[in-house]
């Protein structure tokens, strides 16, 4: 469901040319949960916003569901980053001034649906991150672990294809972080896809494979146990 | 993301920011509110002033002599003149009067008074509309006589006799260094036109005599200086008028020498609608010099508030917003600010017309299309000032937006 195929990316700051992805072979199946490690500019981020159609690839293609989107305008990369990307930040993103319901329902507003339908969907997913108490409460009066609950939230009610996680644990304490992963475990769990960027070795212990960068390119790409999906293949 | 979303989401962020989007609206709200008063008071001044040459006649013409051609003894009109364009245009014609008219003083309350002695003859009530409010007009037979008679008008009676019914009484004018003693035998009531309203300067005040008694008292013999015509109100006013001339002119074998002119009212008219027309356009300009301000102050919050929510465009990008519905969104915003800032602005600009009217006692002329006008206008400000601000935040790189603190 996601393949990518010598995948460059090069950005140019001034005259100087940074060559922050450098022919990238991926494949993740559906179901797989995967964590990208590395060190800092190893082209974690670079991967992550080329993966979350909010970059486009210098070289290289980039397949999702099967469709070829590395040729896709901006508007068109909207829509899909809108109905089969999820993405969850490590500063979680939501929107100051609204309540977590209204976060929740943000996707949905772009996706035409309407209101009524809205809200009983961002209720439903709210409940499903145990936050049903809180959904009137505004990012600044939950804590560090339920604003980051109210983003995975988020992107579940467009029910997407994959969710990318960039350091989701990074702001929050040991406690909460696990909760986090936990939820992440429990959606995969029912099926939903993830990669999950973290430098942290006990975070990516709950993924079901570590993919390593280093400099930009991939270094290591190892299962932690046997995937029970045939689809999901390894590296070449 | 349609139109109704983008407002909710645009009036949630104008109240998020009570204070700043109020000022924001001032300057729109001071902009409309100025373009209202204008219109509003321009129209109800052109509307006063109708209904003061209306009071006048619009069918009223005066006919006289042109002094700067230097008419001679033979050019001069005379009572046989009036005979033969009442015979000529007697279809035409609804009153007509010679007037000639000389200024005077009168003692009231111990100081002068300026007047004007004005020598009409019975007809000039029709033209010249006074409503008699005690004794009567003057007939023919005050004309046949000669009779020194005056009518005067109810304040100068209240000021000389402390009452209007002051009728058999005599009034003393001093005019050209000399006291000329008249009985008074009619009063009417003075009249309350714009001018007096406005209180720019006080209205003349006129003293009304048999034009033969004028004549002899001032010893001008058969001379008529104007004629004060009233015209039936179905006639072309203009051409009636160059008919008469000519025909005067060739009475006194002088045409083609301009020793005479005429005036209408109705011309007079449309000079006084230019001149408000044009003062009217002055003022306008002047008003939507301070909207454009005011659309300035638009795109500059818009601008410091795409900045401000660089973060949120960056989030609303990411989970799937497209450049339009970034673009609508601030575009929207815009168009409500300024749009709130019209309705309020028009709110205030129909208060500050009825106060003012009411202090200068010209009617509001308030009118739904100036409104409306004002009110598209404040919303074309939002939407020609908030395009380049929302186009800016549309255009912003979700990972670069995102990234922003």
């Amino acid at each position: 469901m996601i393949r990518i195929q010598d995948l460059s990316k090069v950005y140019s700051m001034g005259d100087i040319e940074v060559n922050a992805l450098i022919d990238i072979n991926l494949r993740i199946g559906k179901g797989e949960f995967v964590s990208v490690m590395g060190p800092s500019g190893s082209g974690k981020s670079t991967l992550m916003n080329i993966l979350g159609c909010l970059d486009k690839p210098t070289r290289g293609k980039f397949f999702l569901d099967g469709e070829d989107v590395s040729g896709l305008d901006d508007d068109a990369l909207a829509g899909i980053r809108n109905k089969k990307i999820g993405f969850v930040f490590q500063s979680f993103n939501l929107l100051p001034r609204m309540t977590a319901l209204h976060n929740v329902e943000l996707p949905m507003i772009y996706s035409g649906i309407r209101r009524e339908k809205r809200i009983k969907m961002a209720m439903k997913a709210l409940e499903k991150v145990n936050l049903s108490d809180r959904i009137y409460h505004q990012p600044n009066e939950l804590s560090g672990g339920q604003r980051q609950r109210v983003a995975i939230a988020r992107t579940l009610v467009n029910n997407p294809s994959i969710i990318l996680a960039d350091e989701p644990t990074g702001n929050l304490d040991t406690k909460s972080g696990e909760e986090i992963m936990e939820i992440f475990k429990l959606l995969n769990e029912e099926g939903v896809t993830i990669l999950l960027v973290t430098h942290e070795k006990n975070i990516a212990e709950y993924s079901k494979r570590i993919v390593t960068f280093r400099d930009g390119r991939i270094i290591k790409d190892c299962l932690k146990e046997p995937l029970a999906d045939e689809e999901g293949g390894l590296a070449e | 993301m349609n139109i109704l979303e983008s407002a909710r989401v645009a009036i949630r962020a104008i109240w998020s920011n009570k204070m700043r989007s109020v000022l924001t609206m001032l300057g729109i709200i001071i902009g409309i509110s100025s373009v209202i008063t204008v219109f509003t008071l321009g129209k109800g001044g052109r509307t006063a002033i109708g209904q003061e040459f209306e009071s006048f006649g619009v069918a009223r013409v005066f006919l006289g002599m042109n002094w700067s051609e230097n008419p001679q003894s033979g050019d001069i009109m005379n009572h046989a003149d009036i005979d033969a364009l009442e015979r000529t245009f007697s279809d035409e014609i609804f009153a007509i009067s010679p007037r000639y008219t000389t200024s005077g003083e009168i003692s009231m309350n111990r100081k002068n008074e300026n007047v004007y002695v004005s020598g009409v003859n019975e007809q000039y009530n029709k033209i010249e509309r006074n409503e008699i409010i005690k004794g009567r007009y003057l007939i023919e037979s005050d004309i046949n006589a000669a009779r020194e008679v005056a009518l005067i008008d109810s304040s100068m009676a209240m000021e000389l006799f402390g009452r209007l019914d002051v009728l058999g009484e005599r009034i003393t004018v001093r005019t050209r260094n000399r006291n000329i003693s008249l009985l008074v035998v009619g009063v009417f009531e003075e009249k309350k036109g714009l001018v007096s309203n406005l209180g720019i300067d006080d209205p003349p005040r006129y003293v009304y005599i048999p034009i033969s008694a004028a004549e002899r008292i001032f010893g001008i013999g058969d001379q008529i200086y104007g004629i004060d015509m009233n015209l039936q109100p179905d006639v072309d006013v203009q051409s009636v008028l160059d008919r008469m001339k000519s025909m005067v002119e060739r009475r006194h074998r002088n045409s083609g020498e301009e020793k005479y002119r005429g005036y209408s009212a109705e011309s007079e008219m449309e000079t006084v609608g230019r001149i408000t027309g044009i003062i009217s356009a002055v003022v306008s300009s002047i008003a939507a010099i301070s909207l454009v301000v005011g659309g300035i102050g638009v795109m500059n919050i818009m601008l410091v508030s795409v900045t401000e929510r660089t973060r949120e465009i960056g989030i609303r990008k990411a989970i799937g917003a497209r450049r339009r519905d970034i673009l609508l969104q601030f575009l929207v915003e815009a168009v409500i600010i300024s749009g709130m800032g019209g309705i309020i602005g028009t709110a205030f600009g129909i208060g500050i017309s009825f106060a003012i009217s009411a202090f200068i006692k010209i009617p509001p002329g308030i009118s739904i299309s100036t409104i409306m006008i004002a009110w598209l206008f404040s919303a074309g400000v939002g939407i020609f000032f908030g395009i380049y601000p929302a186009n800016k935040a549309a255009k912003l790189d979700p990972i670069e937006a995102l990234r922003y603190e």
